[in-house]
């Protein structure tokens, strides 16, 4: 086995033979034993070349509050801080500072902030398109939070979203219409719609699953445009029905009328996000994410009552879509077919998709770029919407959960990459690499690495079939000095994996377990192989011990 | 069905004959057990041995039981009495407590102090969240609002904490600052950390208490379907003079409290003196409220008290110095000194029942392994009638009850120079830990475990064991092989155990002409040691049987006389050392440690001392020339040769494991004689941690020629006499080859000389020598 040392003829006398204690042992073939320092002197670098390692400080990163008091605040009524900030020691400098553990909330104030202040960005040239536009992207993008929830959230692949709004639009529109009903009671009615067509698309949800569950909505959806289209009292003549009251006087300036359209979407798009954070971030939401399709058993039996709370989550976004559908309608007056139309249905999916399902910041700025690219990049013709096409086709090709998530998409790319690049460039069992030092703080245990690795080096020129023999013959007791080096080093190994022996009767058989060196966890059995005395099960941990340091 | 598993313990270890004994039992997998009172003949299944063998013996107990699975409260703490419900504050209060936490970011909660309970999220508690910071919580049933400190706990640092709640405002602040000084913690102050954390909350709720819900100090209430009421979210780490008022304390008060001082007394509910109660002989489990109620706390399975405070500062090393500074009382979650189970059954001893070593043998099932369980008690006679008498070294067996060497300590295999070989009865108590560590293991944190009882299974004092790291048997199964002898001899030999010698004094062995110690009585108390040096002195003779005995200074709790206390420190060989400033018993006050440390080595009772140790082989005594002088030539009267004791139970000889040697510069007696000595030891064989100055090379079995174990003898006062076998394997080498072997030949001719009245042999033979050869 030994490469170096297979001298022959040597012979170590067990200094306890003149006693007479050197039971069996008395003297033994065994190999000589080099000096370790050798090893030692060897060892004078990284076989690899070695780079700087470091993150450099450039952000601001603020102290703790230390003796001050820190009064926190809370989202009202919630217990929730408005910022989840922690204090933490660096392990650079063993100094405190501050964190923000979840910096989502400012970037939303940040972008809504920008959303409130944009009409007065706007060039004037372009001032009326990006107004007609904000405010469809108000609409959509509210109605998209609220689909995501649904496809998200609770994972139930529905696409009667948009069947939703529509028919709560065009029921308010005719009631408005026909009866005079004013605007302010239109999101009222719609919401009631809503309610009833919720009811009536949740009960197939507990039945159907996914594929066959989209099938359903999406026939419901075009049976709502066959119905509306050919009723003639939905205006089947005339493309849609118009004539509805609005919250828009036509008497006003075309520009004020554009500015109150925007805000007043903008409003709707707030009243959405807040819905999706009470029910994605509180108990509902949480039981819906725990029970995720094909998984609805497993979370049946954690005692999550999945079916109610789909239930609920298609009436209350039900209701919320209605809703959206009354305000629609009272915010133009009425409401084309088109809404129904399968091409509706394919941009929102293509403005979720973009934007990464499951969450509201994926389904806004899904929203953002598709009614950009639709509504604003007018001049680009049928192309724009080959664009929307190739964006959604990259998303799901390259990403796997859209734009949001690219950063942990990122990070596990990264992750993967820095094993490929570690397994590259460390030994197995070697020296710790200057960036794997980075994440160990006991830097005790990078010295541990080094010595044991060059110990295993020495110890495993010194195995050798005389030394195996020897060990074979009289597992206990004094052992030549190569065998005793070996042993001792086996025996100091740390605790996990560690071999022993586990008898089952008073005196055998004998089988090779091996330590969790984890309190309280139990050894698990390293192979079935029965030993039937103690001295050939000590000699089978020894062989293992022997097989683990030559593959190391 | 469940697996089936039967554990058991009783309320007493030693019992005379017309007494009673209660059983507490254990069992999953059974409601029955089959029931045998048994007298235990040998306890090794060893080939080279008689066997296992144990005598069935008539008893009314006997057959069936009814037996159930009974629970264990895990983790010590420290429960308030209020039966006024005064700590039940719905209004503003303020808690406060300096603490040590030694592994805050634990990943469970750790409750420091307050009234909660788990179960319904009621009351309000003091606590460190699973990432390991502080956190106060209130719970109205239905919701738990809480306020959350800034920075994590760091481990082993002193920290005063508290938080105060006016529920009128809803405002909680948390008062967290580091009180590190130059001694009391870990860290010293060139860390750049900052400890201090002051944040305020705004809750929406406040507590709702709960009637029944206890304050505890060091856990919570909780509540199991089939366990009922227990306590849960223990937390690791000292607390020193925790405090509750009434009142919200401003930050100014708060900062008076960091140093010690008292609050306003008109404000506090209670203040639980910590360092109240300490006298030179120590101090008890109860920690006494010097507010307004006098609401005392009382400590549940010994949490360990004499331990530095958060004010020590590094001059006085002991309570008896300075108990002010001696507040800090340390809390383990894995620590168990009572099971409390429910009374299995309770049985009387008959009067006739001869002294000896019996045990209640219950079986469920297979009756094999953990389906088999032996509750062992030592029967002493009501009245003294024999002339030899066997002292169980009980205490011994405290120390070494339930070790797990094995499974968690990475120095074994080096020290024992073998793999270790492990059952299931092993594995099973290890997976479940329910009964507790021995003084070998150290807790979850780390701290070695100073405190040992009987009032829980303890899987090692049983017979047919074997020590797994060594594969051997050890205390209590080893011990049997000297019964067995004894038996074998036909003498007549009463039985008693450290317990009583601690208890009696000289009066428990006075009657006797001889006694014959265990195999390793390492663990013993000042009390035990006064009666034994007594014993001799008044004429007394005794048998030392072992290696490594009388070594460390123990105590033995007042409150809890099942229960042991030990701390290792300064040197010897030992499984752990205490912290600075905590060397000194909680239970007498004395200094604990080695008695050779406090002037009382071991050779000056015995005539040696440990001096190496070693676990994979034993060699046999030669003669030394001494053994020929007529004073002592009677010793080994009949044994061929000068080899004495090649056969054994334990490594194949009598002189091996653990070894003691003669030292006249440690008090051995100058007239004593080395009869025999053992050599040849492998460098398995390593010397003794307390004989180094300097380590350097070659202090082992080999190349030192102190690493031996010496057969002394050496007469005193009033036909008294000492004889030591210098090694722990004797004991294991007597029933070799059916009792027929030189180790038991040499040992008959002492015990059969000792046990006579009058004169010893050879006392003649003391003239000075007038040689020609």
């Amino acid at each position: 086995m030994s490469k170096k040392h297979e001298k022959s003829g040597y012979t170590w006398i067990n200094p306890l033979a003149a006693w007479g204690t050197a039971v069996g042992n008395a003297a033994a073939p065994s190999v000589e034993v080099p000096d370790i320092r050798e090893d030692w002197d060897k060892a004078t670098g990284y076989k690899v070349k070695t780079h700087k390692v470091g993150r450099l400080k450039h952000y601001i990163i603020w102290p703790n509050h230390g003796e001050k008091l820190w009064s926190r605040w809370r989202w009202w009524p919630t217990r929730r801080n408005l910022l989840h900030v922690t204090g933490i020691y660096n392990r650079k400098t063993a100094i405190a500072e501050t964190k923000i553990l979840d910096r989502r909330p400012l970037y939303w104030l940040i972008c809504l902030a920008f959303l409130a202040i944009a009409p007065m960005l706007f060039p004037d040239n372009m001032q009326n398109t990006l107004l007609t536009a904000g405010t469809i992207f108000g609409i959509f993008a509210a109605i998209n939070v609220c689909w995501t929830l649904i496809i998200g959230t609770a994972s139930i692949f529905s696409l009667a979203s948009y069947a939703v709004v529509g028919t709560a639009a065009f029921l308010t529109s005719w009631l408005s219409v026909t009866y005079g009903v004013p605007w302010y009671v239109l999101p009222v009615i719609g919401a009631v719609i809503g309610l009833v067509f919720g009811v009536a698309i949740a009960l197939p949800a507990l039945r159907l699953d996914g594929f066959y569950y989209a099938l359903l909505t999406l026939g419901l959806n075009e049976l709502c445009r066959v119905f509306f289209t050919t009723s003639r009292e939905f205006g089947s003549a005339s493309g849609g029905l118009y004539g509805a009251d609005s919250f828009i006087s036509e008497s006003w300036d075309p520009m004020v009328q554009s500015h109150v359209g925007y805000y007043s979407a903008f409003l709707l798009l707030l009243m959405s996000l807040s819905l999706f954070r009470l029910i994605n971030g509180k108990r509902l939401g949480r039981i819906l994410r725990m029970a995720p399709e094909k998984r609805e058993a497993f979370a049946a039996a954690c005692g999550v009552d999945y079916k109610r709370a789909r239930i609920m989550i298609f009436l209350i976004t039900s209701v919320a879509l209605g809703f959206i559908g009354g305000f629609y309608a009272a915010q133009y007056r009425g409401v084309a077919f088109s809404i129904f139309s399968f091409d509706t249905v394919l941009l929102g999916l293509a403005m979720l998709a973009i934007g990464g399902i499951g969450k509201a910041e994926g389904a806004v700025l899904g929203t953002l770029v598709v009614i950009f690219l639709d509504k604003v990049l007018l001049d680009w013709g049928p192309m724009r919407h080959f664009m929307i096409g190739a964006l959604m086709l990259a998303a799901v090709l390259f990403l796997n959960n859209g734009y949001f998530g690219i950063k942990k998409q990122f990070n596990a790319w990264r992750e993967k990459k820095r094993g490929e690049w570690r397994s590259a460039r460390t030994e197995k069992g070697g020296e710790a690499l200057p960036e794997e030092a980075t994440e160990v703080d006991d830097k005790d245990q990078l010295y541990l690495r080094r010595f044991d690795k060059i110990q295993r080096d020495y110890l495993k020129t010194l195995i050798t079939p005389e030394i195996i023999e020897e060990h074979r013959r009289q597992p206990l007791g004094q052992h030549s000095e190569a065998l005793e080096r070996v042993l001792l080093y086996f025996r100091r190994a740390r605790m996990e994996d560690k071999y022993a022996l586990h008898r089952a009767g008073p005196e055998g058989p004998y089988k090779i377990i091996a330590f969790s060196g984890t309190r309280g966890v139990s050894p698990r059995l390293v192979d079935d192989r029965e030993f039937a005395t103690v001295d050939e099960g000590y000699h089978g941990v020894f062989m293992r011990r022997v097989h683990d340091l030559m593959e190391s | 069905m469940a697996q089936q598993k039967i554990f058991g313990y009783a309320n007493r270890i030693s019992v005379k004959q017309g007494e009673d004994i209660t059983f507490y039992v254990n069992c999953d997998g059974a409601s029955e057990a089959q029931v045998q009172l048994v007298r235990l003949i040998h306890g090794d299944a060893h080939e080279a041995g008689p066997g296992f063998q144990e005598e069935e013996v008539a008893h009314p107990a006997n057959g069936s039981w009814k037996v159930k699975k009974q629970f264990t409260q895990l983790g010590s703490f420290l429960q308030v009495a209020d039966p006024d419900n005064r700590l039940a504050v719905d209004g503003a209060f303020t808690m406060f407590c300096h603490i040590w936490p030694t592994i805050p970011k634990k990943g469970e909660r750790q409750t420091l102090m307050g009234r909660w309970d788990t179960k319904n999220n009621t009351g309000f508690a003091l606590a460190i969240n699973p990432e390991g910071r502080l956190e106060f919580q209130v719970g109205d049933g239905k919701e738990v609002d809480y306020v959350t400190a800034e920075l994590p706990l760091v481990a082993r640092m002193w920290y005063f904490v508290g938080v105060s709640f006016d529920p009128a405002s809803g405002q909680a602040t948390l008062y967290q600052e580091g009180v590190a000084n130059r001694y009391n913690s870990l860290l010293g102050k060139v860390v750049p950390h900052d400890y201090a954390s002051h944040v305020r909350q705004t809750f929406r709720f406040r507590q709702k208490n709960a009637p029944s819900t206890p304050f505890l100090i060091a856990g919570s209430r909780d509540h199991h379907l089939l366990r009922g009421d227990f306590v849960s979210d223990l937390f690791a780490g000292k607390i020193d003079r925790p405090a509750i008022c009434d009142r919200v304390l401003s930050r100014e008060e708060l900062d008076a409290c960091k140093t010690g001082a008292k609050p306003n007394a008109a404000a506090i509910l209670a203040w639980w003196d910590t360092t109240a109660g300490y006298s030179d002989r120590g101090v008890g489990q109860t920690v006494f409220d010097s507010g307004p109620h006098g609401l005392d706390a009382e400590g549940v399975n010994h949490p360990v008290r004499a331990m530095t405070g958060f004010n020590w500062n590094g001059r006085d090393d002991c309570f008896r110095l300075a108990p002010e500074q001696y507040g800090g009382i340390e809390f383990h979650p894995d620590a168990v000194t009572d099971c409390r189970w429910e009374e299995t059954a309770r049985i009387t001893v008959p009067q006739d029942l001869k002294s000896g070593i019996y045990a209640m043998r219950l079986r469920i099932g297979p009756g094999t392994g953990i389906t088999e369980e032996y509750i062992v008690f030592i029967v002493r006679p009501a009245k003294p009638s024999a002339k030899l008498c066997y002292l169980i070294p009980t205490a011994s067996y405290l120390a070494y009850g339930n070790e797990s060497l094995s499974f968690d300590a990475h120095i074994i295999q080096p020290m024992t120079g073998q793999p270790p070989v492990v059952t299931e009865l092993d594995v099973e108590t290890y997976e479940h830990r329910e009964y507790g560590l021995s003084t070998y293991d150290h807790f979850e944190d780390g701290a070695g475990v100073c405190f040992s009882s009987y009032l829980r299974p303890v899987i090692n004092m049983r017979p047919k064991y074997r020590m797994s790291s060594m594969n051997i048997t050890w205390q209590f199964p080893a011990d049997l092989s000297i019964s067995a002898w004894i038996r074998h001899q036909g003498y007549d030999c009463d039985f008693i155990t450290d317990e009583d010698l601690d208890r009696e004094g000289l009066d428990a062995i006075k009657p006797y002409n001889c006694v014959i110690t265990g195999t390793h009585p390492e663990y013993v108390s000042e009390r035990m040691l006064d009666a034994q040096e007594d014993f001799v002195a008044g004429g007394g003779r005794l048998i030392y049987m072992g290696g490594n005995g009388y070594y460390w200074v123990v105590g033995f709790s007042r409150d809890n006389p099942a229960c042991m206390e030990v701390r290792k420190l300064d040197s010897g060989m030992r499984a752990w050392a205490a912290k600075p400033g905590e060397h000194y018993l909680q239970t007498t006050g004395e200094k604990s440690g080695l008695w050779r440390n406090r002037g009382r080595a071991p050779q000056k009772l015995t005539g040696v001392g440990f001096i190496g140790e070693g676990f994979e082989t034993a060699s046999p005594y030669r003669k030394m020339p001494d053994a020929w002088h007529r004073t002592v030539s009677w010793i080994t009267e009949g044994v061929e040769g000068e080899i004495i004791g090649d056969q054994g139970l334990a490594y194949g000889a009598a002189g091996g494991i653990e070894l003691d040697r003669y030292d006249l510069s440690l008090g051995t007696p100058p007239h004593t004689k080395i009869i025999a000595a053992t050599g040849g030891h492998s460098d398995n064989y390593v010397l003794v941690t307390e004989e180094l100055l300097y380590a350097y090379a070659g202090l082992v079995g080999s190349l030192d020629y102190r690493i031996r174990g010496d057969m002394t003898y050496f007469t005193a006062p009033n036909h008294g006499a000492v004889f030591c076998t210098g090694a722990i394997g004797y004991g294991q080498a007597l029933p070799a080859n059916g009792f027929d072997n030189s180790a038991a030949k040499v040992l008959a001719n002492v015990v059969e000389a000792f046990i006579k009245d009058g004169p010893l042999p050879g006392t003649k033979w003391t003239l000075e020598e007038k040689q020609w050869r």
